[in-house]
């Protein structure tokens, strides 16, 4: 019976994926914009191309015939030229059977010239998306509550988003830390409940990701931004310094949640399993938990932070710059984020076993 | 020296070295040990070495560090070890069957003011680039897990001498299931935050929705966030399959 229940659960997954992404594939009449897919592909010309680095490289031209898949002039095929490099710096190679994003010009209701814009990536993403949500809901509550709460968090986090444009930026750190704030609250509410342990959590995460934003801030006044170059941000299109913290604030964020939650989770059973332990020893306990998972924490997000920086990096170096220039330009930001969030994730440490010490109360846990 | 980025390094190794003791002395050599290898990495790959092995071994190395410097406990870091290897070739496999259809690499027209006056032929494939920058990506996030399940694992088999170990599988995916909500919210913050200036670009200039979901920079983050997911939840029952395969050949010796 248990089985049953389960192959039939997997069995409406798969069959609902399939769905989801059959129906993207076909999605065309949903678009504005003319969409196509590419039924042949000619190979025109190839030339060399050496560049003032003495990297070698090359270009190609191919010529596709597109055939239309949406508005008044579906099933029309039309030849478009595309011109792609060996790097593929800005340019895409393309293939039979891609579909892709065209802007055509007209002249007296006739398609005079066409050109592709963008790949439509809607059909690999809905791939991953499923794959994502069937996996979630195979964990059954726990992962039906992570799926919900990253889904809340993806419309607030868009709310907030269009209050700053709509602010023009001026407020940009304080939104996204109130921002902060409420995610924190949603997410641990959704972890752990509406109780004790989530406020004390909720408390220790917030003091530790602004006490660690301000002792940076200190040290970037004391030290004049010294080193840090925050014209190099990217997609800035607002004052970059509070845009910056307020992506470390962000960004931090779901680390020193994890980190507090096992902190306080573990140090919560510790009192009510033995409400006469002393502060001392349950900031030895704290201590023991948080060290061994900060670390490992901090990478994570180190990770994710200097990942993004490969291409820019390859360019720089392919440029002829120098390393330390290279680092500079691209991953010093990250770094100097990485180094933020993980005094964030330290600092939670110490925070969360003061706090359970003064929340939970010697004995009165027992009435709770 | 008046640079930012020393003072804070300080402060955190120091608060490390408080809070951690000797753990916080390896937490924080780790990673400046793991810098080292990224850097290492992307410039092996701008040297024009192939992309793919040179990211296998220094995702190999970067696991290693991060897992066997986070803990002393031999039974838990090898466990862990192996697990997160195994989900690491996962998502090789699937970053491989993904890319030729995404095609995120490189630069899209959002990053114009940044390649003003770079040469973009530089002969290196930036879908290599790419295959690295997805892979490293989802590293930390997969050792962390790994640690916590094996750890969590360990504590269950010591605490219980008679532990049926065929079950193991279904009590890793009850200390899986505390793991996961967690481990996703921080992949998922840490995502959010770094390309918070992004989505304010693309609201402020009013990207149509199709746009918006097709655009280069906003898949590429959007892949990887759901790859490093994809990441974390298959490590529960890896972690919990390789604990199963290892206890029965320590039983059998």
């Amino acid at each position: 019976m248990y089985w049953n229940k389960k192959v039939i659960l997997v069995l409406s997954i798969v069959l609902m994926g399939l769905a989801a992404v059959f129906f993207v594939k076909n999605d065309a009449f949903l678009y504005q914009t003319p969409v196509g897919r590419i039924e042949s592909v000619k190979k025109i010309s190839k030339a060399v191309q050496i560049d003032n680095f003495k990297n070698q490289d090359y270009s190609v031209r191919q010529q596709l015939k597109v055939k239309i898949l949406n508005g008044k002039e579906r099933n029309r095929i039309i030849t478009v030229n595309n011109e792609y490099t060996k790097s593929q710096a800005t340019d895409l190679k393309y293939r039979k059977g891609q579909t892709v994003l065209l802007h055509l010009t007209r002249h007296h209701h006739q398609i005079k010239t066409a050109t592709i814009t963008d790949l439509k990536r809607d059909v690999p993403l809905t791939i991953l998306i499923v794959m994502v949500i069937g996996l979630l809901i195979m964990m059954k509550s726990t992962g039906l509550r992570a799926l919900l709460s990253l889904i809340l968090n993806t419309i607030l986090f868009f709310i907030a988003v269009e209050i700053d444009v709509q602010q023009e930026g001026s407020g940009v750190f304080w939104i996204f830390s109130g921002i902060a704030a409420v995610f924190c609250a949603v997410t641990l509410v959704l972890v752990l409940g509406w109780n004790k342990k989530m406020w004390v959590s909720f408390t220790t995460t917030m003091l530790g990701t602004f006490i660690a934003v301000a002792i940076s801030l200190l040290v970037f006044r004391l030290t004049n931004n010294g080193g840090l170059h925050f014209e190099t941000m990217e997609y800035v299109t607002q004052n970059p310094e509070p845009l910056f913290l307020a992506e470390t604030v962000l960004g931090s964020l779901g680390a020193v949640m994890d980190e507090s939650t096992d902190i306080i989770v573990s140090l919560a059973k510790l009192r009510k399993e033995n409400p006469l332990i002393s502060m001392k020893q349950l900031w030895i306990s704290g201590r023991n938990i948080g060290k061994t998972i900060m670390g490992p924490l901090l990478n994570v997000l180190f990770m994710i932070f200097m990942a993004d920086t490969f291409s820019m990096m390859a360019l720089y170096l392919r440029n002829g710059n120098g390393w330390g220039y290279s680092f500079e330009m691209n991953m010093q930001l990250g770094f100097v984020q990485s180094l933020i969030s993980g005094i964030g994730i330290v600092l939670t440490v110490p925070i969360a076993s003061w706090l359970v010490g003064i929340f939970f109360k010697k004995g009165a846990v027992q009435h709770a | 020296m008046h640079s930012v980025t020393l003072i804070l390094m300080l402060i955190l190794a120091l608060l490390m070295i408080i809070v951690g003791g000797a753990t916080g002395v390896r937490a924080f050599l780790s990673i400046i040990f793991n810098f080292a290898i990224l850097f290492l990495n992307i410039a092996l790959i701008a040297w024009g070495f192939p992309a793919l092995v040179i990211t296998s071994i220094s995702g190999l190395i970067i696991l290693a560090t991060t897992i066997f410097m986070g803990s002393d406990d031999d039974q838990i870091t090898q466990n862990a070890f192996y697990s997160s290897v195994l989900v690491l070739m996962v998502l090789i496999g699937l970053i491989l069957l993904l890319q030729p259809h995404l095609l995120v690499h490189g630069f899209a027209n959002e990053n114009n003011e940044d390649l003003e006056g770079m040469s973009l032929l530089i002969g290196i494939k930036f879908s290599d680039v790419m295959l690295a920058t997805m892979m490293v990506s989802s590293l930390g996030a997969v050792a962390e897990a790994a640690i916590a399940v094996s750890a969590g694992l360990q504590e269950l088999i010591e605490t219980t001498p008679d532990l049926d170990y065929s079950k193991l599988f279904v009590h890793g995916y009850e200390i899986g299931k505390e793991i996961i909500g967690t481990a996703l919210n921080t992949l998922f913050f840490g995502f959010f935050g770094s390309f918070l200036g992004l989505f304010i670009w693309y609201v402020k200039l009013k990207y149509s929705f199709s746009e918006f979901i097709n655009n280069k920079i906003f898949a590429a983050e959007l892949s990887m966030i759901l790859i490093g997911f994809i990441g974390v939840i298959s490590t529960v029952p890896l972690t919990a399959w390789v604990m199963q395969l290892r206890q029965r050949k320590q039983k059998e010796l």
